[in-house]
């Protein structure tokens, strides 16, 4: 009798030259070579099932198995290196172990193989962006953000910041504008070493004006890509709006990248106004566009120069109106400050005067906010929490028996 | 003379210290000539003189305002707080107000053995006391009103209750004084939240026990307990997260990607910080708001030593 099947059905087989007793119902080999004569014997002598051996426990699950592959298989999409693909999976299998992860829904799951892969990449200075991952897996965003907190809290995994530089090269490797084809006019044909290195100029003239901390990355890159490519050539190109721009290379305009080039376009005008030899021209932010190769080369100078580079400010970021020192009747102040910084009357924390705006994050150029309310007055501050608490106060917000009979008619509770 | 000039005019008002309207007017000129070093004018009230308040000298004054000093630095007119916290929150509506502040009564008539002409040189230690004051925002509170309700009824019989089975299995509640919000589930515990002030959540909390008594039910008020307090503060300069993020990998999480700010995981005390480019700090997880103050007054050099020398 086969002990794995309880089938009668015993085969004597041959495995090449090795006489074997095998279960025909299920295939379990019971003896090899031998031909036993009483049951005891044949139990003794059959062979360990699988089912039974440690085997077992190394098997992984097919859900496992199945975000293996996944994991896998996304390497292999994004064309990385194979030492990501291990780190990728050993990620995962780690991850999958931990119950905050076994017992989520299979979309969670879906998403933890492409986390894993996302923090490999990141660790390798691998300019992936969420973006593309969550397109690669029909994931939301959120859910995405999610899995990818808790991952890197529960495997206590440093990710490391998403280099802007890798990811302009990136970014721009996606644009077809370096290879004639037929669907692109030959004005929009460009170097891709020379556009890439703009860029990332005024990528980096992005992050030194506060305009690249706190925003998605990259609508920046986008805005700083169009910028370069336009001053590249500003003859021809300064006509085409950026949303053309983004449909004949091919890449997706994201909408906060308008507003970037807004920001962009504003800074570099600031910067303008201080090359000497542009101050006769009344640039516009068109008209800009054309010295932006000017611009950056003496991007350092101008920063300081055009703007405020004082980072603190008095009560209010905007237009307090002239607190501080620079009130009426202090004029010494100004004089033995002004030698470093022209222009810019500075002494310590306080607004800076005269035309120069502030060097500032746009969020504090242009608060949105209200002004938080007063603080709680003197007599909150008392409170101990156990003040009596009178009736009627809590009998305001009781319903009288006319309004019950009101709603229960209504509501039909 | 050492950096000392913020023991000048903003001596006596723990207010703007851009708030030049003192009654030092006399001393401005003096000081404002020698007036050069940005990093002096910023809220540091560590190095005014604190010689006439009892029991505080200036070796201990540093340790005392790294612990709960705060009410020392907060009232160099030397008028002792009502209770431990509120002289706090009465001054830091003058500090951390960008709106415009009057001089309050205490201050404005002071004029003890202070005088702007001797200014105490700060240790080291102290002159990175922030004298900002984070502000509390938000206490989240449960407490177990030990019976069961019928949620449908007190949704009937109570004015400011809203009940919708289908969606949350709750009644959520709400009072105007203090401006704070419930939820009453029907095993009988109870969630408040929106109260700024421990005292404020206490008080709400015990006013819905009492809404829930007055519609029938045998409701007590047993452990009371604060679960999550959340403060906020603004340190007055914009903040290179992506810097911060390198500096201090271990602690921080920062992708723009997902969210603007840079969420700051400190470990001691166990508080989360939402660091903002614009310089403002949100701080949450906190059971008790020394926690608050303390994580603040970490995080403050770390950030300080993030700005850009002018």
């Amino acid at each position: 009798r086969c002990p794995g099947c309880g089938s009668e059905a015993l085969v004597e087989d041959a495995l090449y030259a090795q006489q074997q007793l095998v279960c025909a119902a299920c295939g379990c080999v019971l003896a090899e070579g031998l031909l036993t004569t009483t049951y005891s014997e044949e139990e003794h002598l059959r062979e360990v099932a699988y089912s039974q051996s440690t085997g077992q426990k190394e098997q992984l699950s097919r859900c496992l198995q199945r975000g293996i592959r996944r994991v896998q298989d996304l390497c292999k999409v994004l064309q990385l290196p194979a030492t990501f693909e291990e780190t990728a999976v050993s990620y995962f299998q780690r991850a999958f172990q931990l119950p905050a992860f076994h017992l989520v829904s299979l979309e969670k799951k879906e998403l933890l193989g492409g986390c894993c892969v996302f923090v490999t990449c990141r660790q390798h200075n691998w300019p992936l962006t969420m973006g593309t991952i969550c397109s690669l897996l029909y994931a939301k965003q959120e859910l995405f953000a999610g899995v990818f907190l808790s991952l890197q809290r529960e495997l206590g995994l440093s990710v490391p910041a998403l280099s802007l530089a890798d990811l302009v090269k990136t970014h721009l490797s996606s644009f077809q504008l370096f290879q004639p084809s037929a669907n692109i006019p030959a004005p929009f044909l460009e170097d891709k070493e020379k556009l890439v290195a703009r860029t990332m100029g005024i990528v980096e003239l992005a992050s030194k004006a506060w305009l690249v901390t706190g925003r998605h990355p990259v609508p920046v890159v986008t805005a700083a890509a169009f910028l370069a490519w336009q001053s590249l050539q500003p003859r021809a190109r300064l006509s085409c709006p950026l949303a053309r721009f983004c449909k004949v290379a091919g890449v997706d305009l994201p909408p906060p990248a308008h507003l970037r080039l807004k920001e962009l376009l504003e800074i570099l005008l600031g910067m303008a106004s201080q090359l000497t030899w542009l101050r006769g021209f009344n640039l516009d932010k068109k008209t800009v566009v054309k010295h932006v190769g000017d611009l950056l080369q003496h991007r350092v100078f101008l920063l300081k120069n055009a703007f405020c580079q004082e980072e603190e400010w008095a009560d209010g970021a905007t237009g307090q109106g002239s607190r501080g020192q620079g009130s009426p009747g202090q004029d010494s102040p100004s004089s033995p400050l002004v030698t470093k910084k022209k222009g810019c009357p500075l002494a310590g924390k306080r607004q800076c005067e005269g035309p120069l705006r502030p060097l500032l994050p746009p969020c504090l150029i242009h608060p949105r906010k209200r002004l938080r309310p007063a603080a709680p007055s003197t007599s909150d501050s008392a409170l101990t929490g156990d003040e009596p608490i009178s009736d009627s106060e809590i009998e305001q917000y009781l319903r009288s028996p006319e309004e019950i009979q009101a709603f229960r008619k209504a509501k039909a509770w | 003379i050492k950096d000392d000039f913020s023991t000048g005019p903003h001596l006596f008002t723990p207010m703007s210290p851009y708030d030049v309207e003192l009654p030092i007017q006399a001393t401005k000129d003096v000081f404002h000539s020698q007036f050069h070093q940005p990093k002096t004018f910023h809220t540091d009230y560590s190095s005014v003189d604190l010689s006439f308040l009892p029991d505080v000298t200036q070796d201990n004054t540093e340790q005392s305002l790294s612990s709960d000093g705060h009410e020392m630095q907060k009232e160099p007119d030397g008028s002792v707080p009502r209770s431990k916290y509120s002289g706090v929150s009465e001054d830091e509506s003058n500090v951390s107000h960008t709106a415009a502040t009057q001089p309050s009564p205490e201050t404005s008539g002071v004029c003890p053995p202070l005088t702007p002409m001797t200014p105490i040189t700060p240790a080291s230690s102290a002159s990175e006391i922030s004298g900002i004051v984070p502000q509390l925002q938000n206490i989240v509170s449960t407490v177990n009103l030990a019976c069961k309700l019928d949620l449908k009824n007190i949704a009937l019989h109570a004015r400011n209750a809203e009940y919708n089975p289908k969606r949350f299995a709750a009644v959520i509640m709400r009072i105007r004084e203090p401006r704070t919000t419930a939820l009453i589930f029907s095993s009988g515990k109870m969630v408040c939240t929106g109260a700024k002030s421990e005292e404020q959540s206490r008080l709400a909390a015990r006013k819905y026990a009492r809404v829930v008594q007055k519609l029938g039910f045998p409701a007590k008020f047993l452990d009371f307990k604060i679960q999550n307090m959340v403060g906020s503060c603004d340190v007055r300069f914009p903040i290179r997260l992506e810097g911060l993020v390198l500096m201090h990998q271990q602690f921080s999480s920062y992708e723009p990607e997902l969210f603007p700010g840079l969420i700051y995981r400190m470990v001691k005390p166990r508080i989360v910080l939402l660091i903002f480019v614009s310089g403002k700090v949100v701080l949450t997880g906190a059971k008790d708001r020394s926690e608050i103050y303390e994580a603040f007054e970490n995080i403050y050099p770390i950030l300080k030593g993030f700005k850009k020398p002018s």
